[in-house]
């Protein structure tokens, strides 16, 4: 789930910490991908028509291998090294979070069967996406189809946004890659969402920069870790009507959720809610149970094994064979892309230089990806038809 | 304010050719010495620098130092409108928001005046340290830009490898292989046609030929292109503009992958 209107709230409050990124541009990088999650989107959208999704001739689903193997084949072919990382226990904490999740599931279920009945297709469609759930199967499955494509995979002892997050925090890999934005909370230096995005989409990535969000929010770490909670977290319950806006104004005037409280507790028109265990929540984002530096095995990459694949995933799970030799046949391609220099390798890390006329360009609307101003641009335009139109009548 | 005059205002129009496709937007620094940009593609494996010395026009005045923000894109859009013969003066007001690109034709018949303007963008600068190279290569310029084009018709990659008289372009592609010598060559009747090889130690390295290709847009600006070349470095790949300044290019080469466990 993440934190509720962060991105909006970035948008607002600091667009200079995050940056569009080519897809392409990340070549030779080692990017940590959390896999939960990204097996839970493919779950949901790919393949899906109604309540159907991709399956083999014996019924079994695919949408999630379909999903991680040509999403991963792009990666590849674009030359980045992606590592990816398993949720292991959830914390307890979550578990509350975790019960409404499921809660919300059966609700969906329920209502799914009566959109059937009824025979809306839209409403069959909503609902089936809603109960979507990850399994065991499912997570071995993308491991072992993750090894055969010689790409490593780490198993989180908690949390896969913390880890992923402690591995970039190590140095271990450039970025990390996931649309959950939990894990700027847990304090990863970078972070890229839609890099996994299908490429028939065409989307940018987006990167956000940890030090520059702080920055610009003019924040430090523990405040902006407040700033998460007070959001709403999957930790601890919301404050309602505490929007993100009002989060930031509160966490720059009071410093910390401690004064917060207090401020709000005099009376104030917000309730706060009787089991708020921001402490908790708080520990969790900074003391997360994560593997650190040498406990994370070493990361290697090499070659897809073909035969293993075909295997797998032709004669095991019906996909078609030739679409997939053909997907080994790029990986294959692409070796190399990966061997291209950056020139701050060379002359170091790059200065910031801004220019000293001119109009700041206003930051695109990072949050919903739709163009508007596109109705207003007819308005002017006059029309010679308009002349002709009164002598018809 | 700061003020500048180009007789030949078509070298701007070239420069800016020959940059357009690399980087999208970029810092164009005015002072005292003169007009310059430097500039890196988003993939930050090629850099741009462009210097043109204040006494390289015809009138130059620059009262206060100014980082005038463009996008390369529509800045050639209006460079396109002023003649190949035209002289080029391009002016600014301290905190205007514009700059304007007066075209004069030779006849001073005709005169147009195109506003562009600035946008505050943040550019990334990277400090390049002055270094002795371990071979340097003086090539006609029409000579590189055919090597490169030829060669990316057969691969991806070229590497370019220096030895006491000769340079050696190579590559190797799907559909075979192609190699490509240039002697050194110090012709005296035809110096347009020189090729000199000045060498510390002999060098190889490899790179993109998709950049290569890109740089040598700037060929109609030099009759000669210098390329610098020092091992595990970036190459240099360098025009010099007669009496104004000079059009530099930095790619990063490839480097030895981590081995991959096959």
């Amino acid at each position: 789930m993440g934190i509720q209107g962060l991105t909006k709230l970035l948008g607002d409050s600091a667009p200079g910490c995050m940056k569009e990124q080519k897809f392409e541009n990340y070549f030779g990088r080692k990017i940590a991908v959390d896999a939960s999650m990204h097996i839970y989107s493919f779950l949901v959208v790919v393949g899906r028509v109604g309540d159907q999704v991709l399956t083999s001739e014996s019924g079994e689903v695919t949408s999630h291998l379909s999903g991680m193997f040509f999403r991963t084949v792009r990666m590849l072919e674009a030359g980045m090294k992606p590592v990816f990382v398993f949720e292991g226990k959830p914390p307890e904490l979550k578990s509350a979070e975790l019960a409404k999740r499921g809660a919300r599931r059966q609700d969906a279920t329920a209502e799914l069967e009566a959109a059937k009945e009824a025979g809306n297709a839209e409403d069959v469609e909503k609902y089936s996406k809603r109960t979507v759930r990850v399994t065991r199967e499912h997570n071995e499955e993308c491991k072992r189809l993750l090894r055969l494509m010689g790409v490593p995979v780490i198993d989180a002892p908690s949390e896969a946004e913390a880890q992923c997050a402690q591995l970039c925090k190590d140095g271990l890999v450039y970025s990390i890659s996931t649309e959950d934005m939990d894990s700027l909370t847990f304090g990863t230096p970078k972070l890229i969402r839609h890099l996994m995005a299908p490429a028939s989409q065409k989307q940018p990535a987006m990167e956000f920069d940890y030090q520059l969000a702080l920055k610009e929010l003019g924040l430090t770490p523990d405040q902006f870790v407040d700033l998460c909670i007070l959001c709403g977290c999957d930790y601890a319950p919301k404050i309602s009507g505490i929007g993100p806006g009002r989060a930031l104004q509160l966490i720059t005037k009071h410093g910390s959720i401690e004064r917060v409280l207090e401020e709000l507790g005099n009376g104030g028109k917000y309730q706060v809610p009787e089991d708020f265990p921001y402490q908790e929540a708080r520990r969790l984002f900074k003391e997360p149970e994560v593997l650190k530096g040498e406990q994370v095995q070493q990361l290697k990459w090499s070659a897809p094994d073909t035969d293993g694949l075909v295997q797998f995933l032709v004669h095991e799970k019906t996909f078609a064979e030739d679409r997939v030799r053909k997907a080994i046949d790029r990986i294959h391609a692409a070796k190399g892309k990966a061997s291209q220099g950056r020139l701050e390798s060379f002359f170091g890390p790059a200065k910031i230089v801004s220019s000293t006329t001119g109009k700041r360009k206003e930051p695109e609307k990072a949050a919903k990806g739709g163009k508007a101003g596109g109705k207003a641009s007819g308005a002017k335009k006059g029309k010679l038809g308009a002349m002709g139109k009164g002598g018809k009548k | 304010m700061f003020e500048a005059r180009l007789q030949q205002g078509a070298l701007l129009k070239k420069v800016v050719e020959a940059i357009k496709d690399l980087i999208e937007d970029a810092n164009f620094d005015c002072n005292n010495s003169g007009f310059s940009l430097q500039a890196m593609d988003s993939s930050h494996v090629s850099l741009v620098a462009l210097s043109l010395r204040a006494d390289g026009f015809e009138h130059y005045r620059c009262d206060r130092n100014v980082s005038m923000g463009m996008k390369l894109a529509n800045l050639s859009k209006i460079l396109k409108c002023a003649g190949n013969d035209d002289a080029i003066t391009m002016k600014s007001e301290d905190n205007g928001d514009t700059i304007t690109f007066m075209f004069e034709s030779q006849n001073q018949e005709r005169l147009s005046e195109f506003d562009l303007k600035l946008m505050d963008i943040d550019s990334e600068h990277l400090g390049i340290p002055e270094a002795e190279y371990d071979a340097t290569v003086k090539l006609p310029a029409s000579e590189f830009q055919r090597i490169v084009k030829d060669l990316a018709s057969i691969g991806d990659t070229v590497e370019i490898s220096v030895t006491k008289d000769a340079v050696k372009f190579g590559t190797t592609g799907d559909i075979g292989s192609a190699q490509i010598m240039c002697r050194q060559n110090k012709s005296v009747d035809k110096p347009e046609e020189s090729t000199e090889i000045d060498i510390n130690e002999p060098v190889a390295l490899t790179f993109a030929l998709r950049y290569l290709n890109s740089f040598a847009k700037a060929t109609p600006l030099s009759s000669h292109v210098m390329l610098k070349l020092s091992k595990e470095l970036p190459i240099v790949v360098e025009y010099y503009i007669e009496n104004t300044g000079r059009l530099g290019f930095y790619l990063a080469p490839k480097v030895e992958e981590e081995e991959m466990a096959d």
